[in-house]
């Protein structure tokens, strides 16, 4: 039971950081991604190419990563520069169906739709996080690094740049704020954590394949930020650990065959997107209701 | 009424326009027009609507690009420079629909203004301490100093209208483009806003600004250019252009289009 418990909350915490670097972007850059999943795969797959090859060391992995999935990042910087809103969405969407084909079918790296199993676990400074425990502690370390960091670049002087932007971009280029730069690096460094995430996820499962990486982890992951609260601290790891608790205790309801339960999911995330669009539309953790 | 410039001769030139046109799929919205916007003064620019006086400030700012002609700063071209660019060489604007950042609250909405580099350290702009108390300054001017963490976007209409200026104010730019700054403002907050501007013009602002209300445009500029489809009717002293028939006529819609 302990090892069950441990096992949820290390994925909570690795959900955790996706939903917090696409908050990022969603709620302070307002470029609305549905292409956050590619970048979770990027990291994923980086960490495992590497850890198979070469090293089991973190400090290897995480900086290779964090480089490639930045760098890829140009390919949704640049539309997002482009276009806004319902336009970029299909953009974004575009770039994900176009990167779940490549990882399923560059076999060379990716190990195609079977995937790279035996990924040996993450190690730093010699050290190997073999203990579920510790590789918790690894992750929550992580989880509270990336809080803390994100806030605080939201609350300086580059926060407020991208919040103007969104708010305002024709403002904020008249009143001096270079929009492509800000643009460029808040979607460079939402994807480059985004990776983290994937490095601690392939690490700790030792298994991955195309499926944690499809338009659905994608839609999860923005499910998680709407849901919790968009453009807030902690909506984020709210929706996270809701939407990642919710289909573990489906299993515990006993008048549930096992069978159905994707379905079932599916069901109730849908009702529960649709109730609070209509009853908490700022997220659980959004601002109190303004008067109309 | 301003008399900052009756001398002989005209202070320099800030912004030269020089035979600028701005057609969108042949129908031009600016066509050949010249203006000087001499520094220190209130320049006003009227017409009806549709003159492209608007059309005129997105030009400037670089938000449009001229189908021809040239915009000189300071005697540099900056056609085709970026719009965040020409807005750090020193020309600051507001919108006729504002575009506040109206999910930021008061305070934040102008610190970020003051805020110029994409990076977190702000060479330019003085200490954090500096930036704050400024900030404070401003909102004290603007009468929002009890507005100070409310957001843009919950602010009374006269407030989001004085928090439009308390963003240029907040910029140091040398030259301000207003679009319209002081419709639909009540008696009080109106006399507020041209306390503010003439303060500011005595800095050493140099203001062109978009007006409707002949009242304000009398009381408050010492150059009016007059705009009409696009083209530049008049340009020169209050008395000069307010006293012409013809151009009230117009003014007044007694054309026939």
């Amino acid at each position: 039971m302990i090892a069950y418990l441990v096992n949820l909350a290390t994925l909570v915490c690795i959900n955790a950081v996706l939903a917090v670097t696409l908050n990022f972007i969603m709620g302070y850059a307002g470029i609305f991604s549905l292409a956050h999943a590619v970048f979770f795969g990027i990291g994923a797959y980086v960490a495992a190419f590497i850890a198979l090859r070469w090293t089991d060391s973190l400090l290897l992995q995480l900086p290779a990563a964090m480089l490639i999935a930045g760098v890829i990042s140009a390919a949704l910087a640049l539309p997002a520069l482009r276009v806004r809103g319902d336009y970029f969405v299909a953009a974004s969407l575009g770039f994900q169906v176009l990167a779940a084909t490549v990882f399923s079918e560059w076999k060379s790296v990716t190990g195609g739709i079977g995937g790279l199993v035996g990924i040996p676990p993450a190690s730093i400074a010699g050290h190997a996080f073999t203990d579920p425990l510790q590789f918790l502690g690894l992750a929550g370390v992580t989880l509270a690094l990336v809080v803390v960091l994100t806030t605080a670049i939201v609350h300086s002087s580059f926060g407020r740049s991208l919040k103007a932007i969104r708010d305002s971009e024709s403002a904020a280029l008249a009143f001096g704020k270079n929009v492509a730069l800000i643009k460029t690096l808040s979607v460079f460094y939402s994807t480059a954590i985004c990776a983290v995430a994937g490095v601690l996820y392939a690490d700790y499962l030792s298994f991955i394949n195309v499926e944690s990486f499809t338009i659905d982890a994608s839609t999860l992951f923005m499910a998680m930020v709407i849901v919790g609260g968009i453009g807030t601290v902690w909506g984020p790891i709210v929706g996270a650990v809701l939407l990642t608790l919710l289909p573990a205790a489906l299993t515990y309801l006993p008048f549930l065959p096992r069978t159905e339960i994707g379905s079932v999911q599916q069901m109730i995330y849908g009702l529960a997107m649709v109730m609070l669009m209509i009853f908490k539309p700022d997220g659980l953790m959004g601002a109190k209701q303004r008067e109309a | 009424m301003l008399q900052v410039s009756k001398a002989q001769v005209p202070p320099a030139t800030l912004l030269e326009i020089a035979n600028l046109t701005k057609s969108f799929d042949g129908a031009k919205a600016v066509e050949d027009v010249s203006l000087h916007l001499r520094e220190g003064i209130i320049t006003t620019l009227v017409g009806p609507n549709g003159a492209g006086k608007t059309t005129l400030f997105n030009l400037i700012t670089g938000h449009l690009r001229p189908t021809s002609g040239d915009i000189r700063w300071r005697g540099e071209s900056i056609v085709g420079t970026a719009p965040w660019k020409i807005a750090r060489l020193g020309v600051a604007r507001t919108f006729q629909d504002l575009r506040l950042f109206s999910h930021m609250t008061v305070f934040e909405n102008v610190l970020t203004v003051m805020e110029k580099s994409a990076w977190f350290w702000q060479a330019e702009a003085g200490s954090g301490a500096e930036r704050r108390q400024r900030v404070h300054e401003i909102l004290e001017i603007t009468g929002l100093q009890h507005k100070v963490g409310v957001r843009a976007d919950d602010l009374a209409y006269a407030e989001r209208k004085f928090l439009s200026m308390a963003r240029i104010m907040a910029t140091r730019a040398k030259m301000w483009l207003l679009d319209e700054p002081a419709s639909g403002l009540d008696p009080r907050s109106y006399e507020r806003f041209v306390t503010l501007l003439r303060s500011e013009v005595r800095r050493g602002i140099t203001i062109c600004i978009i007006e409707h209300n002949l009242e304000i445009v009398v009381s408050i500029s010492d150059r009016i250019s007059f705009l009409d489809q696009g083209r530049l009717l008049a340009d020169g002293e209050p008395e000069e252009i307010l006293g012409n028939p013809e151009l009230s006529s117009i003014y007044f819609g007694e054309r026939n289009s």
